[in-house]
């Protein structure tokens, strides 16, 4: 796996040298030097999310042999693309314009620039469905491996922020009005949270081996529910994989610190997880539309033997995390459960 | 494993509102595709289109939503044709709103169709407009979910012009693994600015009505459009009228260019055989093709050279955009239903504004309506930017 945030998380820094302590209302990415990577020429036009999706996504593709199809969740694509095409048609009255960044701008480009650079010719399909669309990209996945149809897949989650977009979410009422660092993000008990980014990648198989250190064992998404019908929802979808709300040692939530909406967490856990371990992700990254791939790179890095940073812990116990439900919602509006434990 | 049967279609294009008008300009031979009347464009002029001929305000008044605030062209397309096609499958409120049903849409314009008012939002001019939340391509999948209540699963796509044949393929596996037992699965697209400056830069609008499989094709008509269907599993269809089944599908990438298609075709022979494969139906076998045929240069004759290595005998073909333009989100859909319709009645569409076969293939589309034989199976292209293709094959139930 693979991940670019507003953290050094690339190369797993934040593991060692900690969180860093944001401060603006936007979460910038912080990218890797792409150099070696990726053809200086290709560099220069492509996209952040394609060049975010490009970085974490091609070393995995060179490292794993056999990968039969990518599975891409980006509810925004390259809408810096798609806005930078906008104002040119605008400001130029639809005068002459250059394709480039109109076959950037669908949100396809991150899934197409993988499988043109990795020559990967099986599966490739992008799911941009808003607050879901990570969570609808990991059924996709589990589809393919029930039916047969995949060993190996790249999975991931991309978003990247743009001024226009940012502006348009500002006058929604999206954002935080104060300034507010990220140590006090989560508990600011104020409207509004902060804008994030970033890109995580997953290489996914069909079959455990020696390799494998998480698993993702189901997904579930509802929308417009109300805070009892999320209870309900975790319920049943625990039953549904034959467990109960006690099988969950640790619940990774996403708080981010908007008064109007983190109820819903609130009552989840004190509904049903009232003694295990409560985990945050906003406070390190803000929020996008497919940050829970953010709350998997995590988890599955927990898995994998890294001591995840204190800003990260909302409440510990001393029990071994075997099993975890990621548990976040976009707006309030869409909401997504993804269950994981050790292999 | 469950079949996955149709049992509703609904359909907004530049040749109808809903299935009837379509059909019957398909039968007719009219074309949808002239010159715009609605549309804000400089290009109205230069290039033709197919353009549903109501204007949004109309639709909306059909739709029951008269006044409503932050209606873009995409969702309001989408809610027509959403409608109409729950309606003839006789669904229940319980049933679309059912925790079983699954609602898979595509767009890839979404509420950018509203190119000016997010030009203004997005630079902070003037007074915030009422599109805030429509703008993000999803916004017409949630803005139908939360009116109609749905609990199922839901996604929407985005793979460029192959994007609802990809919620048709999706739909019908979420059915045949048990997670839904029905789905509404299509796409919209609505004409904007936006999509009209951004084929133009690319040079493949044609400056006449789009000529698909002619030698003297000069690119492709933009259309606008929703389609959606309703696949339920074979155990909850009872003794409903059925269209069709979905067969097979197949989902692959050309990993070629970024917005054209290979010469040798590997991706549409790929999702083409992969079809094949899912569907355990032989190339033989196949009686109509509706092809992607958009009219460019490269499209056509990448997908002659894909069906002409897979069939040895190349089934009747056409393309249906030569009546409604490319309608690219939609298009995968709005294909299905036409693709149904040629199913159920037994009949082929012809294909408009064709004379000159491409010498390499001498393979000429539909020249004439007809029905007197019998379509068991159909074969639909869907292929976009990004190498994105896929195939889909739909059966007589």
């Amino acid at each position: 796996m693979s991940c670019i945030s507003p953290q050094e998380t690339y190369c797993e820094e934040i593991f060692v040298d900690g969180v860093e302590v944001l401060t603006e209302k936007q979460y910038w990415a912080k990218e890797p030097k792409y150099k070696g990577m990726i053809p200086l020429n290709l560099l220069r036009r492509m996209s952040k999310s394609v060049r975010m999706g490009v970085g974490t996504g091609m070393p995995l593709i060179k490292k794993y042999n056999d990968i039969d199809g990518i599975i891409i969740g980006s509810a925004n694509g390259s809408i810096k693309k798609s806005i930078s095409f906008l104002n040119q048609i605008v400001e130029y009255d639809e005068g002459t314009l250059t394709p480039t960044d109109f076959v950037q701008s669908t949100s396809n480009s991150i899934a197409g620039t993988l499988a043109l650079l990795g020559k990967i010719r099986g599966y490739n399909n992008t799911h941009v469905n808003n607050g879901i669309a990570f969570e609808s990209a990991v059924l996709d996945a589990l589809l393919l491996f029930e039916e047969g149809e995949a060993k190996r897949l790249l999975l991931g989650g991309v978003e990247e922020i743009s001024q226009a977009n940012y502006n348009v979410d500002v006058l929604r009422g999206m954002f935080k009005k104060e300034d507010v660092d990220s140590t006090n993000l989560l508990f600011s008990g104020t409207q509004g949270t902060v804008s994030g980014e970033g890109a995580s990648m997953f290489i996914v198989d069909s079959e455990k081996s020696v390799d494998s250190f998480a698993k993702i064992v189901d997904v579930n998404q509802v929308c417009f529910p109300s805070k009892e019908e999320v209870v309900e929802r975790a319920i049943a979808f625990l039953e549904n994989n034959n467990l109960s709300p006690d099988d969950i040692d640790g619940l990774f939530l996403g708080y981010n610190g908007d008064n109007r909406t983190d109820f819903y967490y609130d009552f989840l856990q004190n509904q049903l997880f009232q003694d295990k371990a409560l985990f945050v992700f906003k406070n390190l990254v803000a929020d996008f539309y497919t940050v829970s791939s953010f709350a998997m790179w995590l988890v599955a890095s927990l898995f994998n033997g890294k001591n995840l940073p204190k800003e990260t812990i909302l409440r510990n116990t001393n029990k071994k995390i075997n099993r975890v439900l990621i548990y976040n919602h976009y707006e309030g509006t869409q909401h997504g459960f993804i269950l994981m434990e050790r292999p | 494993m469950t079949k996955v049967l149709i049992t509703g279609i609904g359909i907004i294009s530049s040749i109808g509102k809903n299935v009837r008008e379509n059909r019957k300009n398909l039968i007719e031979g009219n074309t949808g595709i002239k010159e715009a009347r609605l549309i804000d464009s400089r290009y109205v002029d230069v290039f033709p289109f197919g353009e549903v001929s109501y204007t949004t305000e109309e639709l909306m008044a059909d739709a029951g939503i008269k006044g409503e605030k932050g209606i873009t062209r995409t969702d309001i397309l989408a809610t027509i044709a959403f409608q109409e096609a729950f309606r003839d499958a006789n669904l229940t409120d319980a049933q679309v709103s059912g925790k079983d049903t699954a609602f898979l849409s595509a767009s890839t314009v979404g509420g950018m169709s509203m190119t000016d008012q997010l030009y203004r939002d997005g630079n902070k001019i003037g007074e915030p407009s009422d599109y805030l939340s429509s703008y993000i391509c999803g916004a017409h999948t949630l803005k139908l979910i939360k009116r109609y209540e749905m609990q199922g699963i839901s996604t929407t796509f985005n793979t460029a012009c192959s994007s609802s044949a990809n919620s048709i393929m999706f739909g019908s596996k979420l059915i045949k693994s048990g997670r839904a037992k029905r789905a509404i699965v299509g796409g919209s697209d609505g004409l904007a600015k936006f999509t009209i400056n951004g084929f133009n830069a690319l040079r493949i609008l044609s400056p006449k009505p789009c000529t698909p499989f002619d030698n003297l094709r000069s690119g492709l008509t933009l259309g606008e459009g929703a389609a959606f269907l309703i696949l339920e599993s074979e155990h909850v269809v009872g003794n409903k009228r059925v269209y069709g089944e979905v067969k097979g599908y197949g989902n692959t990438n050309d990993a070629f260019h970024p917005s054209s298609i290979s010469d040798d075709a590997q991706g549409i022979l790929a999702s083409i055989n992969k079809a094949l494969e899912v569907s355990g139906i032989k190339p033989e076998e196949v009686d109509y093709i509706n092809a992607h045929g958009t009219g460019t240069e490269n499209n056509d004759y990448s997908e002659l050279y894909g069906i002409s290595k897979i069939f040895d005998k190349v089934p009747p073909f056409q393309s249906t955009k030569s009546y409604t333009g490319h309608t690219l989100a939609a298009a995968g859909a709005v294909e299905a239903v036409f693709s149904l319709l040629a199913i159920h009645y037994n009949e082929l569409y012809q294909s408009l504004n064709y004379s000159n076969p491409i010498p390499e293939f001498n393979l000429s589309p539909i020249p004439t309506y007809e029905n007197n034989r019998c379509i068991n199976n159909v074969l639909s292209n869907s292929f976009g930017f990004g190498g994105n293709c896929s195939s889909l094959i739909f059966s007589k139930a």
